[in-house]
């Protein structure tokens, strides 16, 4: 054994003591990645039932449980599989931008130097800890009685609106949207923490001679964000999108659904055909932003 | 006499140019002042307009009169939210906190090993194992909640089970074991965000440092945990910050995996949902005597609840916060 050793070479042994330390995450990804990965794939397609023994029992039935979830099958709160796709897509493609360039904007604030910048980290970094589903569910979602005051209805009845309306007359028609979006932003600011926190790094790692450089030149502050801070971040706000599209998707009820399907209704296939379809559109959506990303990217870079 | 007056001119454009200057520089400052306090605002705001609402006793709520400052103060709402969600007094978020502390120590100490040796060890197939990292990363872990709950309820590695139990399988739902081993093989809340984010760090880490210690003698373990873990502090606490916070107020694995585990998390929000309303409107009449309660009620309970939830998370806040900023610029993460 000991001879056997020796004639390793001391890259080859380092080679294997770094396999070592990845392995407990080769294990983790076979056992409870791959494996269940596959398994939801093969449950799709089948009828699982319970079979006389205990174990399960599979019947092979091609494609009908993706047709069943599409056509038959109803959500638990009784709307169909299209909808419910179509609605998280949807207000997920809205909140993505506004929450991307939300945190920037916050970054961009918290990175001014100011007395008291200390205090308002410490409030801007707060949605980290408030932004956590099981605080957002207690703090909004009431019954009956009073919502969550986030100070919405502030704008609603303010002299502002009033203002707009009355005398400028700005039809409500163009007002509404833009009050639904001021009355969500506590929901945009709860989800924007993390995002918040990169940027701020990302912001504090611009090279400060860049900015000297830029002053030089005669540019003025407009000039310098598009020039000098944006191009610097691009990569960033790479990991950024990608990072709140995951976060977005983790939020989403179709783990709800599937678990439904599976263990109130005893359709574990259907309840899997619902997982794969998820997948599909999880990495449909996270391919088209990359895609165009990575050309905003490369267009910056130069 | 003509020059004078051209050097009055200059003078006065001068000073005309200055005080535009300071003019708009003092008007950038406030609007900056104005955009922040309005933030501050908007994320504070919500918390704070709570006080008023758990502070004050059950029969005052929804009193029009009361906009900051309750008639009476009374502790009932919290006292109520403490009996709801903490079946076992006080050790009930003790528990919940050390969970979260002993899964965000192993989550740090597997997560740091796996990405040391992404970032600094070119064994065979980084680069897989790596879009691997990424991969589970991109993935939603709901895709796959059915197949890991049928593998627990079944769970049987290579048929090892077949030693222990007559069935070949035991069942690890509701054992809080299953939680240890996600976070062991680097599938806990967010733990691949944490390998990416380690190996980024070590990426950035001198390589002198490593060749100083081998040549000092220390062989690649000692080199991990002697030179490079020690350097990794920031990147540690970063990690063990984020890793607390969302393993604390986790619902997803507690609740699907260890249901019956009694977590403030998915106690909070098992226990207060609306068909529970009744039932806790009933037992505010009963243990506080108060007769006239109303849906305010329930919120208020509810609410009080959540505040009680924060409060760990809030003091691993306030004492991590200024770290997590300072840390995140050295995490290597940016550039």
């Amino acid at each position: 054994m000991k001879t056997k050793r020796k004639k390793l070479s001391f890259r080859t042994m380092w080679k294997v003591h770094g396999l070592i330390f990845a392995s407990p995450f080769l294990i983790g990804f076979v056992a409870f990645f791959l494996l269940p990965l596959i398994q939801t794939f093969y449950y799709s397609f089948n009828n699982v039932g319970v079979g006389d023994q205990g174990g399960m029992t599979f019947e092979w039935v091609g494609i009908q449980n993706y047709i069943n979830l599409f056509t038959t099958e109803v959500t638990t709160t009784n709307t169909t599989m299209a909808r419910l796709f179509t609605e998280e897509n949807s207000t997920m493609l809205l909140s993505l931008p506004l929450i991307v360039i939300f945190s920037l904007f916050m970054a961009l604030l918290a990175n001014q130097k100011f007395k008291g910048r200390a205090i308002v980290r410490l409030m801007f970094f707060l949605p980290i800890i408030l932004g956590v589903d099981v605080v957002m569910d207690m703090l909004t979602i009431t019954t009956g009685g009073t919502t969550l005051d986030t100070g919405s209805n502030l704008l609603a009845g303010s002299y502002v609106t009033i203002f707009l309306v009355r005398t400028l007359n700005v039809p409500m028609r163009v007002l509404y949207p833009i009050m639904t979006y001021v009355e969500n932003i506590f929901d945009l600011i709860s989800q924007a923490g993390v995002q918040t926190l990169v940027y701020l790094t990302a912001l504090q790692s611009i090279s400060p001679s860049l900015y000297e450089v830029a002053k030089m030149e005669g540019a003025t502050a407009y000039e310098t964000f598009w020039k000098v801070t944006i191009p610097s971040i691009m990569n960033i706000t790479f990991f950024v999108v990608i990072y709140t599209i995951v976060d977005l998707f983790l939020k989403s009820s179709i783990a709800e659904e599937a678990y439904a399907f599976a263990f109130t209704q005893g359709k574990i296939g259907v309840g899997s055909a619902l997982s794969i379809v998820y997948v599909g559109n999880v990495i449909l959506v996270l391919a088209v932003a990359a895609l165009l990303l990575r050309k905003v990217v490369k267009k910056n870079e130069k | 006499m003509k020059n004078k007056t051209k050097y009055s001119n200059m003078d006065a454009s001068l000073a005309i140019y200055l005080f535009k200057n300071k003019f708009k520089q003092g008007a950038v400052r406030f609007f900056t002042l104005v955009l922040i306090l309005g933030l501050c605002f908007t994320i504070v705001y919500p918390i704070v307009s709570l006080v008023p609402v758990v502070l004050s006793t059950v029969d005052d709520l929804g009193n029009p009169n009361v906009i900051w400052i309750p008639q009476e103060f009374s502790t009932v709402s919290f006292k109520a939210a403490a009996r709801l969600v903490m079946p076992q007094g006080f050790m009930t978020m003790v528990k919940s906190v050390l969970y979260a502390a002993g899964i965000m120590v192993l989550q740090v100490f597997f997560s740091a090993m796996v990405g040391y040796s992404l970032a600094r060890v070119k064994f065979w197939g980084r680069g897989l194992v790596f879009g691997m990292v990424i991969l589970v990363f991109l993935l939603p872990r709901q895709s796959l909640l059915l197949a890991q709950y049928i593998s627990f309820v079944h769970f049987d590695v290579l048929g090892i089970m077949n030693l222990f139990t007559a069935a070949g399988e035991i069942n690890l739902i509701n054992n809080p074991i299953v939680l240890v081993l996600l976070a062991v093989f680097g599938f806990g809340v967010n733990q691949s965000l944490f390998i990416f984010l380690f190996s980024q760090f070590f990426k950035n880490i001198p390589k002198e440092l490593e060749e100083a210690s081998l040549i000092d003698g220390c062989g690649f373990y000692r080199t991990y945990f002697r030179i490079m873990l020690p350097n990794a502090v920031p990147i540690i606490s970063t990690v063990g910050i984020l890793s607390f916070v969302w393993n604390y107020s986790d619902t997803y694995y507690t609740n699907y995996f260890n249901p019956n585990g009694n977590y403030m998390s998915t106690l909070l929000s098992s226990t207060f949902i609306s068909a529970n309303k009744d039932y806790i409107l009933n037992a505010l009449r009963t243990w506080y005597d108060a007769p006239v309660v109303t849906d305010l009620a329930f919120d208020a309970v509810k609410q009080a609840g959540a505040l009680i939830f924060l409060i760990p998370l809030l003091i691993v806040y306030l004492i991590g916060q200024r770290k997590l900023v300072e840390n995140m610029e050295n995490s290597g993460l940016v550039g």
